[in-house]
């Protein structure tokens, strides 16, 4: 996803994270309970992993998150105004960089002279699961969320 | 400024706070939170919602969706 925010930073695409909840606490990053460790684990966020994006942090109850569905990594476009123009329940950046391809033609279909209408469109996409980068990531947090993930899904 | 938000947040309802922070990743407290389709639609207003950087200080949802043409909002974590 940093790519994907430095490939289209010159096209007027910004492009934040948001800091929610732990998903996976383990021993080494344990579950919030103050903002002050909020913000030690997304500065880890941005030191370990090389988030290059910026990074602003929900509110402690997850307001912003919880309002957008919460779910653990999931991807939103928001146009100028404000509003939502796509969402994703995954983040996957093959996924993203279709759909702002898609949106930025959009000014160029207009000057074409063509008369555009939004509509709905409900699509499944595919992501790439890396499960041995998600299980490194595991044992980063710690032997607690390695144990607990593999209780919850045995065959994971 | 920003000191005064985070304990108001950090303070009013702890019940909420810790079932959303939940200590184990087990069906009966992680399931409850995935409620993606319960999510807003796309092509409708948000609201807004205060958001903090790094540095502590104070933004909001909105300040940052309406910088730009589109904007990217990734949400996670680190675990």
């Amino acid at each position: 996803m940093n790519k994907v925010a430095v490939d289209f930073e010159n096209s007027d695409i910004g492009s934040v994270f948001i800091y929610t909840h732990e998903a996976h606490p383990g021993e080494n990053y344990p579950h919030l309970t103050s903002m002050d460790q909020k913000f030690r684990h997304a500065e880890a966020l941005r030191d370990v992993y090389g988030v290059t994006r910026r990074i602003l942090l929900d509110a402690l109850n997850g307001a912003c998150h919880r309002h957008f569905g919460s779910m653990p990594n999931m991807t939103w476009i928001f146009n100028r105004s404000g509003v939502p123009v796509y969402k994703s329940d995954w983040s996957d950046p093959y996924s993203v960089r279709n759909a702002l391809e898609y949106y930025l033609e959009i000014p160029n279909r207009r000057k074409a002279g063509e008369r555009l209408a939004p509509f709905h469109v409900e699509r499944l996409d595919y992501r790439n699961q890396e499960r041995e980068l998600f299980y490194e990531s595991l044992e980063r947090n710690g032997p607690k969320a390695i144990v607990e993930f593999r209780k919850a899904f045995p065959s994971g | 400024m920003w000191k005064s938000l985070i304990k108001e947040i950090d303070m009013p309802d702890h019940t909420e706070i810790d079932l959303y922070n939940y200590d184990e990743f087990v069906p009966e407290k992680f399931e409850r939170w995935m409620r993606f389709d319960d999510s807003p639609p796309v092509g409708k207003l948000v609201p807004d919602f205060p958001l903090w950087n790094l540095d502590r200080s104070t933004t909001s949802l909105k300040t940052e969706i309406t910088k730009h043409a589109y904007t990217i909002v990734e949400f996670g974590s680190f675990t």
